[in-house]
């Protein structure tokens, strides 16, 4: 390896070369899909669930690129310092040549992307895409997020606030010149400029980066922090010690997120004008469900590396040594990712409450919901309203603990494995559906026997809890009379749940028995009694 | 019961297809400074990890103050003080929020003792833990480790990479350890001389397995007199 040019390819290439590898295999699985399934004149049928088979790796491809080529994976994200790896600064090569070939790498794996991408698209789908722009923007995007992941900040915590809001307006100008119709040399000249520039920025932050310097614009939060110094009052016990520890470290990553993206997700409602029904409705969904889209990502965050673990993950000595029972820890962490949903719902209501009002768009959904109320009554209405939105909250509270408990598990390959099958299933699912919905028979069969899914989800359940409750029982780390009263508690939610299901829709066309396993579904037990579990096999491996 | 604070028999531990302990049996008696060395990779981590209950003893057993720290880590851990070469605190919190979280879970936390401390290693109490340089870190984790009084008091390569001021403020830390009666401490270390000036008791680890155990003046004797350093090496086989 005689050049920096071969060093930069070898450090990013070799490690991943087992991803390229499978990405590869997946495309070649992809092109023979016509020939060897439709036969070569026949054309792809695009469903909206087939579409996800190529879009969903491709988008995969480009964030995963992103993150490699502005070593976004290398550090703290919110940190003050640039994420550009230091040990690279003291190689014997100019600060431009640092901020060129990841810039040259990326660049390139991004026109390679977008070429495979719109091939694919043209052979064997049939679509006929642009070829140009949608390249140079990928690149653009990327070299945008370089010279902000690289660039030192003033404020901890800037780098995200900066890269989200410049890129989300890029994308922004970028659809509303798609909207009113600029022609793809109009697209380019507007996009191709810019990579020029970015290098330059790159450059310019890097030698910055590279000669230690780190503004510090943070008077205010000191002066600050030397006033809340003064005025520490001792935890009541160490479980509320452990529980300001955890809130602390993780609590308010969720709320934080969620407040950041739902303004432009909100923000559409002023941008396009709110038009249709629908299309508030739409909006109203995606609002919704951001915070358990986004409890997916932070659940990553909810475990810390651990420098003594083989394994990036596990509980650090730090934790692992303080006088405290497993139960605690784990009680901590259950009630941090309690608070961090409700803040996180909070933070949820009041954009919604203030984007629908100022927007206008509350009266769509003002008239509707007088509409239901009228069809169901006043009471079930409000009842229906508690139960999405109690299980909106229950399932970002899941999804928290659910990152959690896979993460506790402290093996790496459990959770890379758990994300693969979660991008599966998400790929699989729209093509089952689709597939699903074109075929009377499997209609008819659905119609007859779909209760047998919760039964059998139930039995797995049921199987599940017992099995753990015998290891935490033979653990000792619950005594077997708190196994026996969390049982009952369990069972009282569920009966409870099954009586408003009940009233709520007593119906002939549903059988109450099947009230009853959604309920049992629907409160959560396996997950939540298998954590301490694995925190104790965490703690002493 | 023995009166042994730590008393480890026959303990092995495997990684794969290392053998990082072997058959290790050690007992070692209240109020005495034990001195733990060996090359790199000897073994003497894993050791210590054993002993805070990190690690599940897969054949032998280990008792810390007659107690197993696995099953029982509240009664074990309340009574060790820590600390690590790697010296893991959260660098997002400040040094007072790391007193205020340290004292909630020890009974008998010595606030004047901490402010003393505190004061003595010159920590700014609304610094990031982040901020400080790697010597000051090392002090904030020895005041958190010292502040209670713990009864054993345990350190992992307390003075690695830290400069001769530093290493001083630790071995002064061990001193007032010592004098407080009947209160043990067991560190293990590659400088040597930092062992001959303070161990009452070395025990050297090769390979998981112990070497010799003994006190530090019976083996000098039995060695002629030599240093701690070469009796190492004739017995370790290289240094540290």
């Amino acid at each position: 390896m005689r050049s920096a040019a071969a060093a930069f390819a070898w450090e990013f290439g070799w490690p991943r070369r087992w991803l390229f590898v499978a990405l590869g295999l997946y495309l070649v699985a992809l092109g023979l899909l016509k020939p060897v399934f439709l036969g070569s004149g026949a054309t792809l049928d695009l469903g909206d669930g087939y579409v996800a088979f190529g879009t969903v790796p491709f988008s995969f491809t480009f964030m995963y690129f992103i993150a490699v080529f502005s070593f976004g994976l290398n550090g703290d994200l919110a940190a003050r310092q640039s994420i550009y790896p230091a040990r690279l600064f003291t190689l014997p090569v100019s600060s431009a040549e640092l901020a060129r070939w990841p810039m040259v790498y990326g660049l390139t794996a991004m026109a390679m992307l977008w070429i495979i991408a719109s091939l694919a698209a043209r052979w064997p789908m049939g679509l006929d895409l642009p070829l140009v722009w949608p390249g140079v923007m990928l690149g653009v995007v990327l070299a945008w997020t370089q010279v902000f992941m690289w660039m030192p900040y003033g404020f901890r915590g800037l780098r995200v606030v900066l890269a989200v809001s410049v890129l989300i307006t890029l994308d922004t100008l970028v659809i509303l010149a798609i909207e009113y119709k600029l022609s793809e040399a109009a697209l380019v000249a507007f996009l191709a400029p810019q990579l020029p520039l970015a290098y330059y920025c790159a450059c310019l932050v890097v030698a910055r980066a590279r000669r230690g310097v780190v503004p510090d614009w943070s008077v205010f939060s000191r002066t600050r922090a030397r006033e809340a110094a003064r005025s520490l009052s001792p935890f009541r016990s160490a479980a509320a010690a452990q529980l300001w520890f955890e809130w602390r470290r993780n609590g308010r990553s969720l709320p934080v997120l969620v407040a950041m993206v739902l303004p432009f997700e909100l923000g559409t409602l002023f941008i396009t004008g709110f038009g249709s029904t629908s299309y508030v409705f739409e909006v109203l969904i995606v609002a919704l469900f951001m915070p358990i889209l986004m409890a997916g990502f932070t659940a990553a965050t909810v475990n810390k590396a651990n420098p003594f673990a083989r394994d990036a993950y596990g509980v650090t000595p730090f934790t692992a040594t303080k006088p405290i029972t497993t139960t605690a820890l784990i009680a901590a962490k259950l009630k941090m990712a309690m608070w961090s949903t409700f803040a996180a719902w909070i933070v949820v209501l009041a954009f919604i409450a203030i984007g629908f009002s100022w927007s206008g768009a509350d009266a769509v959904l003002i008239e509707r919901w007088h509409s239901f109320a009228d069809q169901v009554g006043l009471p079930r209405a409000i009842v229906a309203a508690g139960l999405i939105l109690g299980g909106l909250m229950l399932g970002t509270w899941l999804m928290l603990v659910q990152g959690m408990f896979i993460g506790l598990t402290g093996r790496e390959w459990l959770i890379k494995t758990s994300g693969f099958v979660w991008l599966v299933f998400f790929m699989a699912l729209g093509p089952t559906l689709e597939a699903i919905s074109e075929s009377t028979d499997a209609l008819r069969w659905l119609w007859d026997n779909w209760t047998i899914f919760p039964a059998i989800l139930v039995l797995l359940k049921m199987i599940a809890a017992i099995a753990i409750a015998r290891r935490l029982s033979h653990s000792g780390l619950i005594s077997d009379r708190a196994i026996v009263a969390g049982a009952a508690g369990w069972a009282a939610v569920v009966f409870v749940l099954y009586g408003v299901f009940v009233w709520w829709a007593d119906t002939l066309l549903l059988p109450r028995h099947v009230f009853l396993l959604i309920a049992i579904l629907a409160v959560p037990l396996v997950r939540i009694s298998a954590a301490p579990l694995a925190l104790d096999w965490n703690r002493h491996r | 019961m023995s009166d042994a604070v730590i008393d480890i028999e026959n303990l092995t531990r495997r990684f794969g297809a290392k053998t990082a302990l072997n058959a290790v049996s050690l007992s070692l008696p209240r109020g005495a400074v034990y001195g733990l060395v060996g090359a790199n990779g000897a073994g003497k981590t894993t050791l210590i990890k054993h002993i805070l209950g990190l690690l599940r003893a897969e054949s032998g057993s280990v008792r810390i103050f007659g107690l197993d720290p696995v099953a029982d880590p509240v009664a074990v851990l309340s009574r060790i003080g820590y600390l690590s070469e790697e010296n893991d605190l959260p660098g997002w919190m400040r040094v007072d929020e790391l007193i205020r979280y340290s004292r909630a879970f020890y009974k008998n936390w010595d606030d004047a003792y901490a402010e003393e401390l505190r004061q003595a290693f010159t920590l700014d109490p609304s610094a990031k833990i982040k901020t400080l340089s790697k010597g000051q870190k090392s002090r904030a984790g020895l005041l958190v480790a010292l502040a209670y009084r713990p009864e054993l008091l345990v350190l992992d390569e307390p003075s690695s990479g830290l400069d001769p001021i530093v290493r001083r403020d630790i071995l002064g830390a061990v001193m007032r350890t010592i004098a407080d009666e009947g209160r043990t401490v067991l560190f293990s270390s590659h400088l040597l001389d930092e062992v001959e000036q303070v161990a009452d008791h070395v025990t050297m680890i090769r390979q998981g397995t112990i070497v010799m155990s003994a006190p530090l003046d019976e083996i000098k004797a039995s060695h002629s007199g030599r240093t701690l350093d070469e009796i190492f090496v004739s017995h370790v086989g290289s240094h540290t």
